[in-house]
C-alpha cells in the first residue's frame, strides 16, 4: 500500500526508458518467421541470379538472365498481358465495388445486407471452383450459351481460353477484399459533411467527387494495391481459364521451373515479378505511414 | 502481470514447438509410398492393391502418400539424397511414379536400388518396350487414342493415319484440339507423334541421352512446321486446353469432335457417364499415337527396402496385372503371354501390338519449351 501511495500514478502509455521490451518480444517471433521464410529467400534468389559460376566454374557478377529475359520478344510478352491484366483487373475493380461500397454505405434495411452478403460471397469459394464454375458457365456451349440459345439469339465469343478469361475470374474473385476495404475508407465520410454540401446544392456527381473521394482516396490506394499484389502474382485463374500463350507470370515461372527444368531462369523471372510488386507495395505502405502520420 | 507473463510464455512456447523440426521415424513394416499421379491411380492403389497386398503379406502395411506431382518426387528424392549423406532415414521406401534420372545424380548417389539385379521372381514378365532403365519398374501403361464424337463423326470416315487426320481437321476447322503438351501427357503425346511424324516415322530415333541442341533444334522445328500448320483449323483459331481433363470436357460439352485422350482416363469418362456412349474411340494406324509407361522405383536407403522390393514384384503377379486392365482401364506392364487370355480377347479392341514411346530427360524440356515459343503463338486469335 504504502509504496503505491509513494509513487506517482503509472501512465497508460509508458514513456520512461526503462519500459520492457514485451512489445518487441510479442514481435520477435513474426518478424523472425517473416526474415526467415521471406526476406531471406528474396536476398537470396537475388544474389544466386547477380552472383553465380560461368563456364568455368568460377564465380563472379553475371546478368546475363536478366539481359536474356529483357531481350526475349517470349518473356516480354508474359510480362506484357501480365500488367495488361493487372492493370485491367484493378480499373474493372474500381468501376464495379465503388458504386457497390458506397451503396452499401450509405443504404439501410434488409436489401442492404444481401447485397453485402452477396459481395463477400466470392471469399469463400476456391478458385479452382470458381474456374470450372466459370468454365461451365461462360464456357464454350456453357448456360449463357444455353440460354441465349433458347431465345434464339446467336452465341457469345467464350472468353475461354483468351486474355479475358483470366481478368473476369480474377475481378470476381478479388470483389470481397475490395468492397470491404473501400466500406471501411467509407465509414470516415461523415453523414454531416455529405448533408452540409447537399444543404449548399452539391449534384449527387459533385457531392461524390469533392466529398466522398478525397476522404476515401487512401482506402482506394489500398484496396488497389492489396488487389494489384494479389494478381500480379496469381496462378490458378490464368493457369486454367488463359491461353497457352501469351501467359501471366505466375504459370509462366512455375511452367519455366518444373517443365523446362530451368530454374535460374525461373528465379529471374521471379525476381523482376517481385520487383514490380515492390513498386506496388510501396503504395500501400506509403499510404499507410501517411495515415499514420495523421 | 502475471497473467500476462503466463500468456506470453504459453504463447512462445506454442510457438517454437509449431516451428521445431517434426521428429518422425519411418516405422518398420509400414512401406512408405508416394505418388505423383492423378488421383484415379491413388483410388486404384487404396482399394485394389493395398488390401491385396496386405493380405497376402502379414505384417506389413503400406503408408500411400500423394507427393503431388513430378517435382514433389524429385523433392522427396533430394531429401533421401541428403539423408545418404549423414547416414538417416530417408522416411520413403516405393515411389509408384518416378524417373531414377531426376534429380540428376540419384543413381550415382545410390538411393535407387537396380531392380533388374534384385532378383525379383517377376522380372523377366515385363514387357522390354517399357524398359527403360534398371532402376525403375514399368509395371502399367497407358496409350494415348483419339476420342470423337460419333453422332457428328461416322465411325467409318473417322482418320486412321496422320494425314487423314490433318485433312479431317483443316476440313472441319475447329472441331479440334489437344492440350498444351507440358499440361497432360494427351496432348503432349500428341504433339510427339507429330515429331514422329515430321522425321519419318522412326520412334527409335529419340533416345534417352541423344538430345543435343542441333540435333533437337533440327527434328523439332520440322514437328513445330506441322503443327503450326494445323494450329489455324483448331479449336478457337489455335486455343489449346490447360490439360487432359479440360480437352474431356470440351468433347463433353459438344465443342469440339475429337480430342485426343489417354486410354485409361476416356475409359473411366465414359464409364462414369462423363462421356457418353457414342463416344468412338480410334488409333492411327500407321503409328500409334505415342504411349508410356508408368515405373516405378524402390528406395535403397529406405527402412523397409526388402517389404517395398516385395510390393515391386507383387504389381507384377497376374492378379494386379490384369486389374491394371479391367479396374484401371491402363495396359499391363508385362508382356502380353502373361496376360489371361481372355482379358487378351476382351480388349483387344483398344490394345495396340506396338507402343511407341518418346524418351524423357532433355527432350521433355526442349519439347516444353519449345512449343510455347514456336507453336503457341504466331496465331491471330482474332482473325
Amino acid at each position: 500500500m504504502t509504496e503505491l501511495a509513494e509513487g506517482e500514478a503509472r501512465p497508460l502509455i509508458e514513456k520512461t526508458g526503462s519500459r520492457r521490451p514485451t512489445g518487441l518480444l510479442l514481435v520477435a517471433v513474426p518478424v523472425l518467421l517473416m526474415a526467415w521464410l521471406i526476406i531471406w529467400p528474396i536476398f537470396n534468389a537475388f544474389a544466386r541470379t547477380v552472383w553465380r559460376p560461368d563456364a568455368d566454374g568460377d564465380y563472379g557478377f553475371n546478368l546475363s538472365s536478366y539481359v536474356f529475359f529483357f531481350s526475349d520478344q517470349y518473356s516480354i510478352n508474359n510480362l506484357t498481358i501480365t500488367l495488361w491484366t493487372t492493370g485491367m483487373c484493378a480499373l474493372l475493380l474500381l468501376v464495379i465495388c465503388l458504386p457497390i461500397a458506397i451503396y452499401l454505405r450509405f443504404s439501410h434495411g434488409r436489401l442492404p445486407a444481401y447485397v453485402q452478403a452477396l459481395a463477400i460471397f466470392p471469399m469463400f469459394v476456391p478458385s479452382i471452383i470458381l474456374a470450372y464454375a466459370f468454365i461451365r458457365v461462360l464456357g464454350p456451349n456453357g448456360m449463357v450459351d444455353i440460354l441465349l440459345n433458347s431465345v434464339g439469339l446467336p452465341k457469345i465469343r467464350t472468353p475461354y481460353l483468351t486474355p479475358w478469361g483470366p481478368v473476369i475470374g480474377l475481378v470476381w474473385d478479388n470483389i470481397p477484399l475490395t468492397v470491404l476495404i473501400l466500406l471501411a475508407g467509407l465509414g470516415s465520410v461523415s453523414n454531416q459533411a455529405i448533408e452540409a454540401a447537399r444543404d449548399v446544392g452539391a449534384r449527387r456527381l459533385q457531392v461524390f467527387w469533392y466529398i466522398i473521394l478525397p476522404r476515401i482516396s487512401n482506402s482506394v490506394l489500398v484496396a488497389i494495391s492489396f488487389a494489384v499484389l494479389g494478381i500480379f502474382s496469381s496462378f490458378t485463374l490464368p493457369y486454367l481459364l488463359g491461353p497457352a500463350s501469351p501467359e501471366m507470370m505466375g504459370p509462366f515461372m512455375n511452367r519455366t521451373f518444373r517443365e523446362v527444368n530451368d530454374p535460374l531462369n525461373a528465379i529471374t523471372q521471379a525476381v523482376i515479378t517481385f520487383c514490380f510488386c515492390i513498386a506496388f507495395g510501396l503504395f500501400y505502405v506509403r499510404s499507410v505511414a501517411r495515415n499514420q502520420g495523421k | 502481470m502475471k497473467r500476462r507473463t503466463f500468456m506470453m510464455s504459453a504463447a512462445g512456447a506454442a510457438a517454437g514447438m509449431a516451428i521445431l523440426p517434426r521428429m518422425s521415424f519411418a516405422a518398420e513394416g509400414v512401406i512408405d509410398w508416394y505418388t505423383s499421379s492423378d488421383s484415379n491411380i491413388l483410388d486404384f492403389w487404396t482399394n485394389i492393391v493395398k488390401p491385396a497386398f496386405e493380405a497376402a503379406h502379414p505384417g506389413v502395411t503400406i503408408n500411400l502418400v500423394d507427393a503431388g506431382d513430378g517435382a514433389g518426387i524429385i523433392a522427396i528424392s533430394e531429401r533421401a539424397m541428403a539423408a545418404k549423406q549423414t547416414n538417416t532415414d530417408p522416411q520413403a521406401d516405393f515411389f509408384e511414379s518416378a524417373d531414377p534420372l531426376l534429380p540428376a545424380g540419384a543413381i550415382e548417389a545410390g538411393i535407387f536400388v537396380n531392380i533388374k539385379e534384385a532378383g525379383l521372381s517377376n522380372y523377366s514378365k515385363l514387357n522390354p518396350a517399357g524398359i527403360q532403365s534398371d532402376y525403375s519398374l514399368p509395371y502399367r501403361g497407358s496409350q494415348v487414342l483419339l476420342a470423337y464424337d460419333t453422332t457428328k463423326l461416322d465411325p467409318a470416315d473417322a482418320p486412321k493415319s496422320w494425314d487423314d487426320l490433318v485433312t479431317w481437321i483443316k476440313a472441319n476447322p475447329g472441331q479440334f484440339v489437344y492440350n498444351r503438351p507440358d499440361k497432360g501427357g494427351s496432348g503432349g503425346n500428341f504433339v510427339r507423334r507429330a515429331i514422329h511424324q515430321a522425321n519419318g516415322l522412326d520412334p527409335s530415333m529419340f533416345t534417352v541421352d541423344n538430345y543435343t541442341q542441333e540435333f533437337g533444334d533440327e527434328t523439332l522445328g520440322k514437328a513445330w512446321e506441322l503443327l503450326k500448320d494445323i494450329a489455324p483449323s483448331l479449336y478457337d483459331n489455335g486455343a489449346y486446353s490447360s490439360g487432359n481433363t479440360q480437352s474431356i470436357q470440351l468433347l463433353s460439352q459438344g465443342v469440339v469432335t475429337m480430342v485426343p485422350v489417354w486410354s485409361d482416363q476416356v475409359l473411366q469418362a465414359i464409364d462414369q457417364g462423363v462421356l457418353p456412349d457414342t463416344t468412338g474411340l480410334v488409333q492411327l494406324q500407321d503409328l500409334a499415337l505415342v504411349g508410356g509407361f508408368t515405373r516405378s522405383v524402390v528406395l535403397e536407403t529406405g527402412t523397409n527396402r526388402d517389404a517395398a522390393l516385395q510390393l515391386a514384384d507383387f504389381m507384377l503377379s497376374e492378379e494386379i496385372q490384369s486389374a491394371i486392365l479391367t479396374e484401371l482401364g491402363g495396359f499391363p506392364g508385362v508382356s502380353w503371354d502373361h496376360i489371361d487370355p481372355e482379358l487378351r480377347e476382351r480388349f483387344a479392341d483398344i490394345v495396340p501390338q506396338s507402343i511407341p514411346t518418346f524418351p524423357g530427360g532433355a527432350w521433355e524440356a526442349a519439347i516444353n519449351d519449345g512449343w510455347y515459343r514456336n507453336v503457341a503463338p504466331n496465331v491471330d486469335r482474332n482473325s
